[in-house]
């Protein structure tokens, strides 16, 4: 489903990540991990494509971003749900219409959207907040509101980055058993996060990123 | 389903950058009232000078002693003519009896004379397009040759100035629409250029959601097209309060301006004009957009 192929991004000549080459499967839960600065973020950005890869290839499901042609991002875009780090809440518009902006863009009817959204903020605990606006919400309630709007769509692969930076233990291990619940429907994921606690005991393969450099993997 | 949230989003940014939007909706209304009035103006000065070429004749003078019979054979040629419209014979004694009329009072200038020394003439009209100062003297140059006709008459001056009246007017409105349609352009990129950089950081975010480029043009089109729409509706509501003081007020001041038509079907033009100029501006306040 995921697939890097020798690619390097660089930052004005600095190499932030060098030569990436992995693949996740479809259906598969992975985390990706490594120190702040690592190149996790820059990572998952080249696949929904907020930056371009400088070399190699990449490969998301039929997505070849290589030689995808500009009318053809949009489409791409709309198959990633993505929890942002900096979360990429609108403020003036409520939570519901924050998590509806994702079904808008794809033309989904208001009447279908009035119910995915209340399903999606149902699985992220936060229904009573539905006509809040982000910035009267807590670091954690804004970060499970973004959640909320990348798994509305029924993305085929999740990328989420510091999906649980904001919030405290306990919401955290829910949150990733919300991401379990969610692969089982079969979408594939990946998780950036420097928390080891989020991937103990799952099991599931770890990425370990430094300096740009993926230094090897483990199981959880 | 796209389209109507594109114009529910249009309408909330209208409401929420309320002040922009009325401000830009006036500067359209008064652009597209002047651009009105000046079609006015050229409307009327266009159908004033349309009416005066019916008016306006050449005069061929016919020698003294000329018989009946030679008059006739003069107007039969001039009629095969079809560069003139019509023709009128004056004989020397018409002619007389309507100086005398024209002088009314001062009559006794004539009464020294005891032979009339007036000629007797042929008025001629000419066709419309053949009142321009070039044409009037080439005809009057070819129906001076006509055997009979003493010398003709007509008033260069008088027809190249309306012809040249009309041209310069035409010109000038069609300076004046550019130069105000452009304006009105300018006003809707600007507006637009703010809305949008007001909106920059969302519209970032709804890119990475996977907004396609038209889905983030629309509302903005729609609401310069907006904006140009009610600077229509307003330009309208100011030419009828400029249409209603002139005929109902001024002209009872200014009889002469009763004379005046103005052609209210043309406001329905300024709507549409300001929808299109409207849109004009928000594309190219949009530019080219980058996902
Ligand atoms: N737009 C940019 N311009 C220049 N340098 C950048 C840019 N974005 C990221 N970098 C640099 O690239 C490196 C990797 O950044 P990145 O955000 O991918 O790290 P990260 O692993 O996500 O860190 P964190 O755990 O703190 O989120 C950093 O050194 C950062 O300074
Ligand atoms: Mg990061």
């Amino acid at each position: 489903m995921i697939a890097f192929q020798n690619v390097s991004k660089y930052y004005e000549h600095q190499g932030v990540l060098k030569n990436i080459t992995f693949s996740i499967q479809k259906g598969e839960m992975a985390f990706l991990t490594g120190p702040s600065g690592a190149g996790k973020s820059t990572l998952l950005k080249l696949m929904y494509l907020a930056e371009w890869p400088d070399e190699g290839d990449i490969v998301i499901g039929d997505f070849h971003l290589q030689s995808l042609k500009p009318p053809q991002i949009p489409h791409l875009r709309r198959n990633i749900g993505v929890v942002f780090q900096d979360f990429k809440l609108i403020n003036n518009l409520t939570v519901f219409d924050n998590i509806a902006m994702a079904l808008r863009i794809k033309g989904v009817s208001e009447k279908e959207i009035k119910n995915l959204v209340s399903e999606a903020l149902k699985k992220v605990h936060l229904r009573h907040l539905s006509d809040s606006y982000p910035r009267s919400l807590s670091g954690g309630e804004q970060q499970r509101v973004v959640i909320a709007r990348a798994i509305v769509t029924g993305p085929l692969v999740l990328l989420a980055d510091e999906p649980t930076g904001n919030l405290d233990p306990n919401t955290s291990i829910d949150i990733i058993k919300l991401f379990e619940e969610i692969n089982l429907q079969g979408t594939t994921i990946l998780i950036a996060t420097h928390n080891r606690e989020l991937f103990r005991n799952t099991r599931r393969r770890v990425l370990k990123l430094d300096g740009g450099n993926l230094i090897g993997e483990e199981i959880g | 389903m796209t389209l109507a949230y594109s114009f529910k989003s249009a309408f909330q940014s209208l409401c929420r950058e309320k002040w922009i939007n009325i401000l830009s909706m006036f500067t359209v209304a008064s652009s597209l009232l002047i651009i009105t009035l000046t079609a006015f103006f050229l409307y009327n000065v266009e159908l004033v000078a349309s009416h005066l070429p019916d008016r306006f004749s050449l005069v061929a003078y016919l020698n003294d002693n000329i018989s009946q019979e030679e008059v006739q054979g003069i107007v039969d040629t001039l009629k095969k003519r079809d560069d003139i419209a019509g023709l009128k014979y004056i004989s020397k004694d018409d002619a007389i009896k309507e100086l005398k009329q024209t002088l009314k009072d001062a009559r006794y200038i004539l009464e020294g004379l005891n032979e009339n020394p007036l000629s007797s003439s042929i008025e001629i009209r000419l066709k419309r397009d053949f009142v321009t100062s070039a044409s009037a003297k080439r005809i009057s140059e070819e129906i001076k040759k006509v055997s009979g006709i003493d010398d003709v008459y007509y008033g260069e001056k008088v027809a190249e100035a309306i012809h040249l009246l009309k041209k310069s007017l035409q010109n000038m409105s069609i300076i004046i629409f550019i130069t105000i349609s452009t304006g009105v352009v300018f006003v809707a990129y600007s507006t637009v250029k703010i809305l949008f950089y007001r909106r920059k950081e969302e519209i970032e975010i709804i890119k990475l959601l996977g907004a396609t480029k038209g889905f983030i043009r629309m509302p903005f089109l729609i609401e310069g097209g907006t904006i140009g729409f009610f600077g229509g509706i307003l330009g309208i509501i100011g030419a009828l309060l400029f249409y209603f003081a002139i005929t109902y007020r001024l002209s009872i001041v200014i009889p002469l301006l009763k004379t005046l038509v103005f052609p209210l079907e043309i406001l329905i033009l300024l709507p549409v004009t300001g929808i299109s100029l409207g849109i004009v501006g928000s594309v190219i306040a949009l530019g080219r957009l980058k996902l």
